[in-house]
């Protein structure tokens, strides 16, 4: 009987073996764009919009190039010397555009308050974009 | 001689019931469960106005779809060629590839797939909407779809079949820190085991409790073993499969819906030994790689759209397709995740003559985003909190629950499939609330008679996104022009007076977390908008040949209103939500922030 079974299992594997087939290599993932020897900000960084507890920082700089998914980053604080926050928001690079939008949202922030920050860019796995940020200020509105 | 009056009337008597009988078909692929539901108390536990009032006539009149969509499957089987088994490996040659197709087609439209045979694979997912969602008044309130039982539904829109068997096995991409591929809004659908997404996609709703609900697995290859196109199983796949002994009460278990409290928790309350379990088990798995054959067939996916014949070289867009282009490729960023192979990017006033870098584009890049749409509180989840007849209750959270779409997933959270790979876990902090980039193809197909999506038409009502939120192609594009630039800090329902919801008031997201923030205000003229929409109506299939069965349509168009504000009437104000369900939101890697 356990030869029985064992011929029984062998055959069931074999014929698992068959269900094994391949999807069409069909992967699509965008193509990602060279990265760019020097990555500088073009307009910006500047408030898009801000509100008592919320605000979106925007930039733009030429195209990183690099992973095509890409954290824009804000390190922000009530002190310009110390900006011990941070904010991070995903976007997607389009590897055909020359210039790259950044935008990142800025939660549970305090009504009426002045906040310094300057902004970075990362690839998706954390390595900088190496984008030098000059430290800007806003005020949440009341 | 009164004998002798009666015996030829007896004998004509016995000739009509042989004839009858002849008539009748040896066995209905669909059962005609008609008193199915009288089993069981209907399960009602919504508020008034969720369901739509149509409900009843418009389940019936697609599961009188559903027939006739099966009787041409079946005609297309009795029309196949003979097989001829030849080579090494053994391939079905010349017939094979028909062969498979029509065997997953057969199955996607069997009702007997389902515990009360009221369901197929699509009820929820009909030919003329390009496999999406065939009730206008669903899409407008429950958005999703109500299972075998009445009305147990589930949390989701109806996912498009179209293209879908062409993504690639969920990976992680450590040097992109991307996944990539699977099926479902939430990538659960793994492909880890067949190697095939798309296939095990089609293995979920069977056993799904708010869908066709069966019990066990092993239903599938129960039902399977009595279907009329069984040969044909036979004939690609090889005998021997159904040599299962099945028990007597298998048919009762089969005939008791998921989830119901007297299987006390089993996933095979069917006792099988375990040879016959790992058969069971194979039927189940050829049920899938079938219904993916289907799926992936020119049936389903065609490339047969407008934009085809455009990448091809013979057919011009027009004026207003070539600016969506334009807009879609470059100001609108729409191709940075629903990629369009082409291979140039146009500057104003340029015409595209760039070679494409695919010429069958997917407008897809297999990822997962978190766009920000805010809750819907007409989705049917929120309100099954009370046990149905049989026990079982498919939302005990109500409002509590949240969709973290692939970040449930990694966690094998509520709500979601168990994750078969445990270094993705940790990344589910960074890929809460995100959900499956789809294809933008065929987004816009609707039945022929109802020749658009958008009001005032005539239009037929579809849904978009995961949560069904928006309700036109023109809110759609609307949404990621503006999401940002007239986000309120409200819930839906509630925004501010002097301000129209979807128009210039959008409600916050659901989950704030990993909000993609490549749109959201794209600085979009309302023309420019428009043309998006017109572009994407070119990448419906049907243009170079009729789209397969999608002349079955036998409900009614929408006329009225505008594309804008369409669906508004129906907006309900959102309750004030509860935290988070710890089932949910306190599954480590815990949700940072807490949505």
């Amino acid at each position: 009987m356990p030869i029985q079974r064992l011929v029984i299992k062998l055959v069931m594997a074999v014929a698992a073996s068959g269900v094994l087939r391949s999807v069409p290599a069909a992967t699509q993932v965008s193509a990602a764009k060279e990265k760019a020897a020097l990555v500088r900000i073009t307009q910006g960084p500047e408030i898009e919009r801000a509100d008592p507890e919320f605000a979106i920082v925007r930039w733009t700089s030429n195209n990183p190039g690099g992973s095509p998914e890409h954290y824009g980053v804000v390190r922000y604080g009530t002190d310009p010397t110390k900006l011990d926050q941070t904010a991070k928001s995903p976007i997607r690079l389009n590897p055909a555009h020359s210039y790259t939008v950044f935008r990142v949202r800025l939660d549970g922030l305090k009504p009426a308050t002045t906040y310094y920050y300057k902004v970075e860019a990362t690839e998706a796995n954390g390595k900088s974009d190496r984008m030098p940020s000059p430290v800007r200020q806003f005020t949440t509105p009341r | 001689m009164q004998g002798r009056a009666l015996a030829p009337m007896i004998w004509i008597f016995a000739l009509c019931m042989i004839a009858l009988c002849m008539t009748l078909p040896a066995r209905k692929v669909s059962g005609q469960n008609a008193a199915a539901q009288t089993h069981a108390r209907l399960y009602d536990p919504y508020p008034p106005g969720i369901l739509p009032s149509d409900l009843n006539a418009e389940i019936e009149r697609v599961r009188r779809e559903l027939r006739v969509l099966e009787g041409r499957a079946l005609e297309r089987w009795y029309g196949l060629q003979p097989p001829i088994l030849t080579g090494q490996p053994p391939t079905l040659q010349n017939t094979g590839t028909e062969a498979i197709e029509t065997l997953g087609e057969l199955m996607n439209y069997d009702q007997n797939i389902s515990p009360n045979k009221n369901r197929a694979c699509s009820f929820c997912h009909m030919p003329y909407a390009a496999f999406s969602g065939p009730i206008p008044s669903v899409n407008l309130t429950m958005i999703a779809y109500p299972g075998t039982v009445h009305f147990r539904a589930g949390k989701r829109t109806a996912q498009r079949y179209t293209y879908s068997p062409f993504f690639p096995v969920l990976q992680y991409n450590r040097v992109q820190g991307l996944f990539f591929g699977g099926n479902f809004f939430d990538s659960r659908s793994t492909g880890y085991l067949l190697r095939n997404p798309d296939a095990e996609q089609a293995q979920h709703p069977p056993v799904d409790t708010g869908e066709m609900g069966f019990p066990d697995t092993a239903c599938i290859a129960f039902r399977l073993s009595q279907a009329e196109y069984r040969p044909l199983f036979e004939q690609v796949w090889g005998k021997g499969l159904f040599d299962i002994k099945f028990p007597p009460e298998t048919e009762r278990i089969c005939d008791t819906p998921g989830g119901a409290a007297t299987f006390a928790g089993s996933a095979t309350p069917i006792p099988l030994t375990p040879e016959d379990r790992t058969r069971s088990n194979i039927v189940f798995d050829r049920w899938g790689q079938s219904i993916d054959a289907y799926e992936q067939s020119l049936q389903v996916s065609a490339f047969s759209s407008k934009f085809d014949t455009f990448l091809k070289g013979s057919y011009k867009l027009t004026a207003d397709e070539m600016t969506g282009l334009k807009l879609f490729d470059g100001k609108g960023n729409c191709n940075s995740c629903h990629l369009d192979g082409r291979g140039t990017t146009l500057k104003r006033g340029q015409t595209d003559t760039g070679a494409a870098a695919t010429v069958n584009p997917l407008f897809t890049c297999f990822g997962s985003a978190n766009e920000g749409l805010p809750l819907n509180p007409r989705d049917a989840i929120y309100y099954q909190t009370t046990p149905d007849s049989y026990g079982f209750t498919a939302n005990p959270y109500g409002f509590g629950y949240r969709d973290l779409g692939l970040g449930a997933f990694l966690r094998s959270a509520f709500g979601s499939a168990p994750n078969p790979n445990a270094s993705w876990t940790q990344y589910a902090t960074s890929t809460d609330g995100q959900m499956q980039v789809t294809t933008a193809r065929n987004v816009a197909m609707t039945p022929p008679q109802c020749p658009t999506t958008e009001a005032p038409g005539p239009y037929f009502q579809k849904e978009f996104f995961h949560n069904g939120y928006i309700k036109s192609l023109k809110q759609l594009v609307h949404f990621y022009n503006t999401r940002d630039k007239y986000k309120y800090n409200v819930t839906s329902g509630h925004c501010p007076a002097g301000t129209t919801e979807k128009v210039d008031c959008w409600p916050m997201p659901e989950v704030r977390n990993n909000i993609d923030m490549t749109t959201g205000n794209l600085g979009l003229t309302d023309k420019e908008e428009d043309q998006i929409v017109a572009f994407l109506l070119t990448l419906t299939d049907g243009y170079t040949r009729p789209y397969p069965n999608s002349d079955t349509y036998t409900g009614t168009c929408m006329t009225g209103g505008s594309a804008k504000t369409q669906g508004n009437e129906s907006l309900i104000p959102t309750p004030k939500l509860p935290a988070c369900a710890t089932a949910i939101c306190g599954v480590e890697p815990v949700p940072n922030p807490i949505p």
